[in-house]
């Protein structure tokens, strides 16, 4: 298989993101020792900065971008509904208050995080899909989006109320809420590896399906795929992809909505073409935003949700501006 | 409730329509006539009855602000130190905490139902409300700014009705030729409330951890914070653009009508739409900042008020009582509910009116425009 140019783009924007991503940061390591020490120098103050602070960022920030923007592509084909984002409908927030509730019951570890928070997504998916079903919400893209907006500020409320109530349970997740990739341990990224590696091998399985189930229902019968059955599956897949990141950098709203228009953008309304652009170019934006976070408010960091809340919001004005929202 | 008329044209109406007599005004209304019956007026019996039983359930809720907290105070003793003959500690709690708290309070629901009321019969859609299409953020953001930095010394109301404003007119130019029905309009307004939440924390996050606790009240909407000189602005502005309303009211309900038929009537659209907005915008700022982003007040009080109205009317007064009512009865419940710890206002009123909110997006059959 050939691929288009646009591709080799995207992936050379995914190295060169994740170049500058371990080249600047905060600290006292600038620029030049850390090429040093990618040159081959060993210089151990540098070594410890680059492997230890800036490369689990790194790390953490692919994975979290490729769970977003893939979990995103999957969504808005699903609802047939461009603005259908795990961040604005909901399910991050949902995945949001099972960890927040999880922390005020007393759980620490990261794997148990990891399964609340995917539960937490599943919840809000199932919500999302209900509200869809509905006489009316489902063709109605921006009802559909408002809708997840209220659902995301009463979960955020109680996290709040939550937060309040508990201050060991505040100051676990205070910096969480608002989303971040930096400080997360291996341990952290190995426990969210399996569910990710399975909704990696669902979606595999479930693609075509999918993509003769963007035709209308009739047609994916027709062609002997379960309607129910496709629903279910990538509702699974985004709701470990979802919850997944969510325990790993927080939730962080409008990274699934970039991307996947990105990628529809130049791949075209095919999920098979979008889910391959959205590899490259969801870490890419996590990572490059992360970057950015760091250098804008040096020596102090800015929460990463902020940086995509402030690209993610015009793109949603862009899609909002077209003549008339594309039914996907 | 104040549709006048002088007796001439009513007997000029009483010549065209013969079973109208003057002496019986429309059913529903009563007629009072003064000055030697030169002058009459329509009073709406619904909304009067109305009125009065949202001001007696709004004094309810002030006297149970002043007698419940920490030190919890009888009524006769309340009734006592409001008169000026309480204990020393007594009059201390009423005067310099819970009076002022009730106030604000008070004069922030009013001015964001207020606020609310205008914006949605001018956008005809009951989602078109401040706290739905942004304003607010963008009014807190701007508050924030003048608080964490030490450039910009504009005070607080002045920063945030920037805010509004700024934001109001964001939202009016993206919708642009899609008008203000409709949906775009309210995600537009979803954007900039997302982008101005964003630039609140980012102001929030440079500061140091002392001072983002003081503005923490301002992410999530709180009576705590309030700056006296804000109070009283919010005072001023809230009577001034009471009587502006009640004065643009007229040729708003004629925009009810097809424009065609409003300009027929005498009204000018453009001026009135204008006035409404800007006083909308103005409400919510000087709101906003005493209280924060409060927003869900602006959709809950309009809309206790109308189901409580008569049907085609705007409740102007019934709105700017039921914001009150509103957003004090929810800091007496955030106050009360978890003692001795305080749920911010805006937490409280984001949990009870969300589901109702939900209930409004998710229903068969939505009522969007009005």
């Amino acid at each position: 298989m050939k691929l288009p140019h646009y591709h080799m783009i995207a992936w050379l924007l995914l190295a060169i993101a994740c170049l500058m991503s371990l080249l600047f940061g905060a600290g006292s390591i600038g620029p030049d020792s850390a090429l040093g020490l990618l040159m081959g120098n060993d210089d151990p103050e540098a070594r410890f900065v680059i492997m230890e602070l800036r490369l689990p960022r790194l790390v953490v920030g692919l994975v979290t971008g490729l769970a977003l923007g893939v979990a995103g592509a999957l969504l808005q084909t699903l609802t047939r509904n461009p603005l259908a984002e795990p961040g604005l409908l909901g399910v991050s927030a949902g995945s949001a208050f099972a960890v927040t509730l999880a922390i005020l019951l007393g759980a620490t570890t990261a794997s148990l995080t990891t399964l609340i928070s995917q539960l937490g997504a599943l919840a809000g998916c199932a919500l999302v899909i209900a509200a869809t079903r509905m006489q009316g919400v489902g063709q109605d893209p921006v009802r559909l989006v408002l809708a997840g907006a209220t659902l995301t500020g009463l979960l955020l409320s109680l996290s709040s109320l939550v937060m309040l109530i508990d201050q060991r349970a505040a100051d676990e997740i205070r910096f969480w809420v608002t989303g971040s990739v930096a400080g997360r341990s291996w341990d952290q990224l190995l426990a969210t590896l399996p569910s990710m590696i399975l909704a990696g091998l669902i979606i595999v399985a479930v693609v075509r399906p999918l993509a003769s189930l963007a035709l209308g229902e009739k047609v994916a019968m027709g062609l002997g795929h379960h309607p129910g059955l496709i629903r279910l599956a990538v509702i699974l897949a985004v709701a470990l992809l979802v919850g997944g990141a969510t325990a790993l950098a927080g939730p962080l709203a409008f990274v699934g909505l970039v991307v996947p228009f990105v990628a529809r953008g130049f791949g075209g309304a095919d999920i098979r073409k979008t889910l391959w652009l959205c590899l490259p170019l969801g870490p890419a934006l996590i990572v490059s935003a992360d970057t950015v976070s760091r250098l804008l408010v040096a020596p102090s960091e800015m929460p990463l949700g902020v940086i995509t809340a402030i690209i993610g919001a015009p793109v949603l004005m862009i899609i909002i501006r077209s003549r008339r929202i594309p039914t996907l | 409730m104040t549709a006048a008329t002088d007796t001439k044209t009513e007997r000029a109406s009483s010549r065209l329509a013969p079973t109208l007599s003057p002496s019986s005004p429309p059913r529903g209304f009563w007629l009072w006539r003064f000055n030697g019956a030169q002058h009459s007026l329509l009073l709406d019996r619904r909304a009067i009855a109305v009125n009065s039983i949202l001001a007696i359930l709004l004094a309810f809720s002030a006297i149970a602000s002043l007698a419940s907290g920490s030190l919890s105070i009888s009524v006769p003793d309340i009734l006592l130190t409001l008169q000026g003959n309480g204990s020393t500690i007594h009059s201390f709690v009423i005067q310099e905490l819970r009076l002022p708290r009730f106030a604000a309070g008070a004069l922030s629901g009013a001015a964001l139902a207020l606020a609310g009321c205008l914006m949605q019969t001018l956008a005809r859609n009951r989602l078109a409300t401040p706290g739905i299409i942004g304003i607010d953020n963008a009014a807190t953001a701007f508050a924030v700014a003048s608080i964490v930095s030490t450039t910009i010394s504009l005070a607080p109301s002045a920063m945030a009705l920037a805010g509004a404003a700024t934001a109001t007119a964001v939202a009016f130019g993206l919708a642009g030729a899609t008008g203000t029905r409709g949906y775009r309009f309210i995600i537009a307004g979803l954007a900039i409330g997302a982008v101005s939440g964003a630039v609140t924390q980012v102001m929030l996050s440079g500061v140091a951890l002392d001072d983002a606790n003081a503005a923490y009240p301002w992410t999530v909407g709180s009576l705590n914070a309030r700056n006296p000189t804000s109070v009283i602005v919010l005072t001023v502005g809230l009577g001034i653009g009471y009587l502006l309303s009640l004065a643009v009211r007229r040729g708003l309900s004629t925009l009810q009508l097809p424009e065609s038929v409003a300009v027929s009537l005498g009204t000018r659209p453009g001026r009135v739409r204008f006035a409404a907005l800007a006083l909308s915008v103005l409400m919510t700022g000087f709101a906003v900042s005493v209280a924060g982003p409060v927003g869900l007040i602006a959709l809950l009080g309009p809309e206790l008020a109308r189901t409580v109205s008569r049907p085609g009317r705007i409740p102007l007064t019934a709105s700017a009582l039921a914001g009150a009512l509103l957003m004090t009865l929810s800091d007496l419940a955030g106050r009360t509910l978890l003692e001795p710890l305080e749920i911010p206002v805006g937490i409280v009123t984001a949990l009870a009116g969300s589901p109702y909110l939900l209930w409004i997006l998710l229903r068969k059959s939505p009522d969007i425009s009005r």
